[in-house]
């Protein structure tokens, strides 16, 4: 273990970060990379490391965004935006926080660029804007994509934040009218080959960027091309996107004994019943939101009382909207299926059906080889089955 | 024809993309031009979609006011489809609204604005003992400054400046006379606010699940059920960032006004306001908001109600098809079409909106002058406090201006930092009367509806046309869109552009005069 440097912590002191909150800290960031409690020596050590050494040069580029991510990652709280961007990162350009404007801002991006090549972090906020050959987002003058061909190729990784960021997010959806698309799927049809991290939901769980700027940089994985295994085919961590939100959901149990939510603001919401007929997206939707919650770990969608709308899924608007509902109708962007907005009609269809339907949909994604290494979707329980008139697998 | 001869672009420190060039002759501006470089396409994404859907996507306009966004849609929405949402809806809303401002305003003065007015550099030169001395003065809170001092020299004798690299240190717009002690009260104050605007947000994950980006004030209510836990717990954090606004922010905003005492003399543009209100009462009627709603024209201190049927939006230098034009956005089009950037011609993604023909600025200085004038209590009493402090007693007319601008959204901090308590007892009071419902649902199928309600940013309005079930059209009118938008029609100029003329700007490749009125509207 390395040697523990006391400046280091006299810093997280004047912060009013005691040592028993930063390993407390080191401790959730092991065990989101699932890693055993003894890392968290390593991690903490690392973490120290960076602060009291050279720090990693970064850029944050913004694409068509709303600036949420960047909001979000403000919301950290261990370690806080200021600790990232001032003790671990050297975040030399980032539009939304940044003392330099202009031309001047332009210039210290330049200047990373140049000094740093293939060295820097670079992280992409928002969608890549397209349409109009680009100008549906300008930058200094010119296209915003300008910006991307100069600083993509010349990092050492992308960390693409957010749902815009992976595949476009909202502003691809039907009809995408200003051509917006993922960060991924635009290098490569510019045969960009700079490895990309791909961090989806709307917006981005600080706690996975900080997850990632331990894992990716402070443990070497870069360097070593240890990162690159732990991401599934979409570029996704496996640690953090391995699982859906069904499987760790705190309602769970209510799902499996029928016990639903059927009007929000009802005595079952009260009594924090499954929102699966207020058409939750938790079952298909692939996060750690249950167990990393939001905002200091405060809360997180179910626990306030509305379903998931799995905007951690791709494609997510056109995939799940209606959102409150069990189905997707015709209409946008040439999707088909059936029914409308009406919350009467979910309710005659949910009770034992859904639950007889989700364990289908379960074992179609276990089947096309979605669930990653973590456990498989549970089959139906007997006492359920019981239960259920129609439902089930029997 | 324009003839810009100074660029801010990108202009950081702001949501979003935006450029500003100016005319600028002998160290004043002349003339400016201010340009939305980015469209995304909401209004058409949302055609066709179910009307519950459009409260879960319209918020992600913006993440930093996504509550607002939320609430005018779902608000259109329910208008549309004849909903009247419970009291107990109503107060759960206020008190996430509120804390979205309490949040928005926080960042945007220390981490947004706060470097356009205090020169980090300076904070190095501080002598300890005094900076105790001057913040027990100035009444403002006290940390372990000499802590923040040896971060901060680390941090510039490591050589690696990140977020500070190419910032404008020494620059001669800042004021000469304030003392380094001041400047590191600030900055140590700056690192102080990370922390309260995310506890803000906290309590709007407790009551909306997460934020940036909310899920519970859906059309019909709240998906939020109260439980004693859980109010508690907003009203913990609810007090606790409301002393701090009162014990740092406000204080620190006094102690810094007087230096730039020159901003309550350039800065203020049309002079015409605009506020739709925000915070609803049991009536649940917009003229009867607790940040009133109204309008104020140039040169009369006097408020008239503001109707939003009097909005018409012009795109004659926008990039949208002409046949978007001149119309109110009940009636709205959306046909976006890039043609080149210039000046003369078309430059901005976003349209430019005028109320009865007028250009009307929106924001807190808006709210606060509509409130002002109605004569609401707290809002009297704290503007009347600063105005004295700024030698300017009597004379609310002085905050057309850069400074009153800045002013106007901290004091609105310190006002709605205590409604928030106030209604959390309202929720308590409501609970055990037995007021116990938080949604009403809806059947009807088609319908017209708008949501006139206030962003932290100003003004803000979303239509929604209903038919057969689904959004047939939806257009949205935001703060940004009054404050940024471009020149009319008629040529006359946009809110921000007009704010610039006339505003000094003493170093023309470093235009600093002018980023703080850009950001003075946190567009």
């Amino acid at each position: 273990m390395a040697h523990e440097d006391q400046a280091f912590y006299d810093q997280l002191a004047d912060r009013g970060v005691t040592r028993r909150h930063f390993l407390k800290f080191c401790g959730s960031v092991a065990a989101m990379l699932a890693l055993n409690e003894a890392m968290v020596p390593t991690i903490a050590a690392a973490i120290e490391q960076a602060a009291t050494s050279k720090l990693t040069p970064a850029v944050w580029l913004d694409g068509g965004l709303c600036t949420g991510c960047t909001e979000s990652t403000a919301q950290s709280t261990y370690p806080d935006v200021a600790t990232i961007v001032l003790d671990i990162l050297s975040m030399n350009y980032m539009e939304t926080i940044m003392y330099a404007t202009g031309a001047s801002a332009e210039q210290a991006l330049k200047d990373t660029v140049e000094k740093n090549k293939g060295k820097f972090i670079m992280v992409y906020e928002g969608s890549v804007m397209t349409g109009w050959d680009g100008n549906a987002l300008r930058i200094a003058g010119k296209p915003a994509l300008e910006q991307i061909l100069e600083v993509a190729p010349n990092a050492a990784a992308i960390i693409a934040v957010g749902s815009c960021a992976v595949d476009g997010g909202w502003v691809k959806s039907y009809p995408n009218p200003a051509k917006a698309m993922g960060i991924s799927e635009y290098l490569k049809s510019q045969n960009i080959s700079t490895p990309v991290i791909n961090l989806p939901t709307c917006p981005v769980n600080p706690e996975w960027i900080v997850t990632m700027v331990v894992d990716v940089l402070l443990l070497g994985k870069l360097e070593s091309g240890a990162i690159l295994k732990e991401l599934d085919e979409f570029g996704r961590p496996k640690i953090i996107f391995g699982q859906t939100i069904h499987d760790n959901c705190p309602r769970r149990g209510h799902f499996e004994n029928g016990e639903f939510v059927y009007q929000f603001g009802s005595a079952e919401e009260a009594k924090g019943y499954c929102l699966y007929a207020l058409g939750c997206k938790g079952p298909q939707t692939y996060t750690n939101c249950p167990t990393v919650r939001w905002n200091n770990q405060t809360s997180w969608c179910v626990e306030s009382g509305s379903p998931c709308i799995g905007c951690g899924d791709f494609n997510w608007v056109d995939e799940n909207a209606p959102f409150l509902n069990r189905f997707r109708r015709v209409g946008i962007g040439g999707y088909t299926q059936t029914g409308g907005y009406n919350p009467a009609k979910v309710a005659t269809l949910a009770g034992g059906v859904v639950a007889g339907a989700l364990v289908v949909h379960g074992v179609g994604m276990y089947a096309a080889g979605r669930i990653g290494d973590g456990p498989p979707v549970e089959k139906m329980k007997d006492y359920d089955r019981k239960r259920t008139k129609k439902g089930g697998d029997n | 024809m324009g003839t810009p001869n100074v660029v801010i672009d990108p202009i950081t420190r702001i949501e979003g993309h935006l450029r500003v060039e100016c005319e600028v002759e002998n160290g004043v501006i002349k003339d400016a031009w201010s340009s939305c470089t980015l469209f995304r396409g909401m209004e058409l994404v949302l055609k066709g979609r179910a009307p519950s859907d459009a409260f879960y996507v319209a918020q992600r306009i913006c993440g930093v006011c996504p509550i607002s966004h939320g609430h005018a849609s779902t608000m259109s929405a329910e208008a549309a489809l004849g909903i009247t949402i419970p009291n107990g809806a109503r107060i759960v809303r206020n008190i996430i609204e509120a804390a979205q401002y309490l949040h928005s305003h926080i960042l945007w003065f220390y981490t947004l604005a706060a470097l356009d007015y205090i020169d980090p550099g300076k904070a190095l030169k501080a002598d300890i003992a005094n900076t105790y001395a001057l913040a027990e003065q100035a009444g403002t809170s006290i940390t372990d400054f000499k802590a923040v001092q040896t971060r901060l020299k680390g941090l510039v004798d490591g050589g690696q400046l990140s977020i500070f690299s190419n910032g404008w240190f020494d620059h001669p717009a800042y004021a000469q006379t304030m003392p380094p002690e001041l400047a590191l009260i600030a900055v140590a104050h700056y690192l102080e606010a990370l922390e309260m605007q995310a506890e803000a947000s906290r309590v709007i994950a407790i009551m909306g699940g997460k934020f940036p980006h909310f899920m519970t004030s859906l059309p019909g209510g709240t998906a939020w059920v109260p439980t004693e836990e859980k109010i508690d717990d907003v009203l913990f954090r609810l007090q606790r960032v409301r002393d701090w606004v009162y014990n740092t922010m406000i204080p620190d905003t006094l102690a810094i006004a007087p230096f730039y005492a020159g901003a309550l003399s350039y800065g203020g543009g049309h002079g015409n306001f605009l506020a739709w209100g925000v915070f609803n009462k049991e009536s649940m009627e917009m003229k009867d908001r607790y940040l009133p709603n109204g309008a104020v024209f140039a040169g009369a201190l006097k408020t008239e109600p503001a109707d939003p049927a009097k909005i018409r939006e012009y795109v004659k230098h926008s990039w949208f098809k002409a046949e978007d034009g001149d119309l109110n956005p009940a009636q709205g089009k959306t046909n976006p079409e890039f043609t080149k950037y210039d000046v003369n011609d078309k430059y901005s993604w976003a349209k430019a909106p005028r109320y009865d023909g007028k250009p009307m600025e929106a924001g807190p200085l808006s709210r606060m002058l509509v409130a002002y004038l109605s004569g609401v209590k707290p809002v009297t009493a704290i503007v009347d406090l600063a105005l004295g402090k700024l030698g300017a007693a009597g004379k609310p007319e002085v905050l057309v201006s850069l400074l009153g601008r800045v002013a106007a959204r901290n004091l609105e901090t310190a006002v709605v930092a205590d409604w928030t308590l106030e209604w959390v007892t309202e929720l308590v009071a409501a609970l055990k009367g037995g007021d116990v419902k938080f949604f009403e649902s809806s059947t009807a199928t088609a319908g017209d509806g708008a949501g006139m309600w206030e962003a932290p940013r100003g003004a803000l309005g979303h239509w929604m046309k209903v038919e057969d079930g689904r959004i047939a059209n939806y257009q949205v009118c935001t703060p940004s869109t009054w404050n940024i938008g471009g020149r009319d029609d008629q040529g006359v100029t946009g809110v921000m552009e007009q704010a610039l003329i006339g505003a000094p700007c003493i170093d023309p490749t470093r235009p600093m005069e002018a980023a703080r009125i850009v950001r003075s509207f946190d567009p």
